[in-house]
């Protein structure tokens, strides 16, 4: 194996990193990790973590006096904070905590608590960076306190008084955001919250005093285990029941439509019918609101991943995943507007959505009440919103609401005096622009409605 | 052996000894109040909506105990 295979997002810890061989994700440890290793597998913690669905499962498959090399369960598609919906970031915070508070009780500790140790698999939020678990010493602090508290409860604190959008921002802290910033946008009265006064104003004030001072002098911090369990335990009952300030009520979420019960089952029948047709196992809903009608498809799917731009729509999505343990469904926050675009060192250590889905390979993709959105909302022309779908998967099937749906007549009239300027957002113009990157296979009006659904496969490029 | 690979913070280090003192207040408050509200039946910590379970792990649910204790 060589090192150029190496990841982008893997370099920042020297104990080993991860690489990618035959398009498996696998991880290579050096010497130096050895110890923790060899300590993690023969004490069985290891496997008591994989069983306990706290970490990513792996094994190992290679062993030299130089290296060891483990692969890990694959993850078909990966999502990142700023993805992640108010209740998703809530479970992946919960999760470190919960990891760390049974590492400790078996002697050991994580060593860091970036959200990117985190992604969701199989309905569960799961810690995937393995050389994250190091030995506790006796009455050491927790080393990643302060980033647990950058990456996981300041975002999660701002977005209860600022609303769940504050969770988008993350893309541009990728190693968390900073404690003065968090500190100052929070509203003067939490601190009068011993909680959040302690955990970020105190920690905030502290560091900035001691930001000067030499690192080594972390030796004279100590800690009993009892206090770091008395944090965790602390961070764990706050977190949980977080709520946001703008939160909406649970259920009935898909309520908000225009349509008639008769409607929405002929609509969910023609989708099925098609997915079936095709055999698809892979689906990516680009729109999906809270998963309503991925769930009504019938036949087997390996993976639903289901994006929508409004984090309510998402958080009740996951909490329908939670509730039924679902595990072919990955909810998702995206606008597919301004998508996540490539972060990082040499913008290569977080990928763009795009670049994910292509990897990902959809069979096909769901629009459905998005393009009205895509082109009278966004003003993105038929040919662009074509370009992208064709882009990303195989088949499409789209919905299209004519100009006198009320949602779409509503979207027109804001246009005031411009909506002259939206006359190409037509039938005719719709089929004849996405006919020049697909061929249509099926065409079916869904009775009761201004709607029609559209069932196309991308034409070969020339 | 510990890799400083990331600077975790000297203010973020010592005040971890203020802060624990504070949540063990409140974790302490918090099981008297449980208790209270137990006495007089009106625990409804066990919400039927709620998602999230307890952070604390029980060894006695794995199904197949680990063989690597040896």
């Amino acid at each position: 194996m060589t090192t150029n295979s190496r990841h982008a997002s893997s370099y920042r810890d020297p104990s080993g990193h991860v690489y990618i061989e035959n398009n498996l994700i696998k991880r290579i440890i050096f010497p130096s990790y050895f110890p923790q290793y060899e300590a993690l597998k023969s004490s069985g913690f290891f496997e008591k973590a994989f069983q306990h669905k706290l970490l990513i499962p792996h094994e190992e498959t290679e062993r030299s006096a130089t290296q060891i090399c483990i692969q890990p369960e694959q993850i078909p598609f990966i999502t990142y904070p700023y993805e992640w919906s108010f209740q998703q970031y809530k479970e992946a915070a919960l999760l470190t905590l919960k990891l760390q508070k049974y590492a400790l009780q078996n002697d050991f500790s994580l060593k860091d608590a970036t959200a990117y140790n985190i992604a969701f698999h199989n309905g569960n939020a799961i810690f995937i960076d393995t050389l994250s678990l190091d030995f506790y010493q006796e009455n050491t602090p927790w080393r990643a306190y302060k980033q647990f508290v950058t990456h996981f409860l300041g975002p999660l604190v701002l977005a209860k008084y600022h609303g769940a959008e504050f969770l988008k921002t993350m893309s541009n802290f990728i190693d968390g955001v900073p404690l003065k910033m968090i500190a100052s946008l929070l509203p003067k009265t939490t601190k009068l919250n011993p909680f959040l006064y302690t955990n970020i104003h105190l920690l905030a004030k502290y560091e900035n005093k001691h930001q000067e001072e030499d690192v080594k002098a972390s030796k004279q911090a100590s800690l009993s285990k009892k206090g770091l369990f008395n944090i965790i335990d602390n961070l764990y009952n706050y977190i949980k029941k977080l709520q946001l300030n703008e939160q909406s009520e649970w259920g009935n979420y898909y309520q908000k439509t225009n349509y008639s019960d008769n409607a929405f089952s002929l609509k969910s029948n023609i989708i099925n019918e098609w997915i079936q047709s095709l055999h698809a196992k892979k689906v990516i809903d680009v729109g999906g609101n809270d998963g309503t009608f991925v769930r009504q498809i019938t036949s087997d799917i390996e993976l639903a991943l289901v994006g929508d731009i409004d984090n309510n729509a998402v958080d009740q999505n996951h909490y329908a995943v939670k509730k039924d343990k679902e595990t072919n469904m990955l909810p998702f926050v995206i606008d597919l507007l301004n998508p996540s675009a490539a972060i990082g060192f040499q913008n290569t250590e977080r990928f763009s959505f795009v670049q994910r889905v292509q990897e990902f390979k959809p069979d096909v993709t769901l629009a459905l009440a998005l393009i009205h959105h895509l082109s009278l909302t966004g003003n993105v022309p038929f040919e662009n919103s074509a370009a992208f779908f064709a882009a990303i998967s195989e088949h499409l099937i789209i919905e299209f609401p004519k100009r006198n749906d009320s949602y779409a007549t509503r979207l027109l009239n804001a246009k005031a005096e411009f909506k002259d300027q939206f006359g190409h957002y037509n039938l005719e113009d719709f089929e004849r622009t996405y006919s020049e990157y697909f061929e249509l296979i099926d065409k079916k009006e869904i009775t009761d409605s201004e709607r029609v659904l559209y069932l196309f496969k991308k034409k070969d490029v020339k | 052996m510990h890799f400083l690979y990331f600077d975790a913070g000297l203010g973020a280090m010592l005040i971890q000894a203020i802060v624990a003192a504070v949540a063990g207040i409140a974790l302490f408050y918090k099981s008297i109040k449980f208790k209270i509200r137990s006495i007089f039946g009106l625990d409804k910590n066990a919400s039927e909506n709620e998602v999230f379970d307890d952070i604390n792990i029980d060894d006695s649910k794995i199904e197949n105990p680990s063989k690597d204790d040896n």
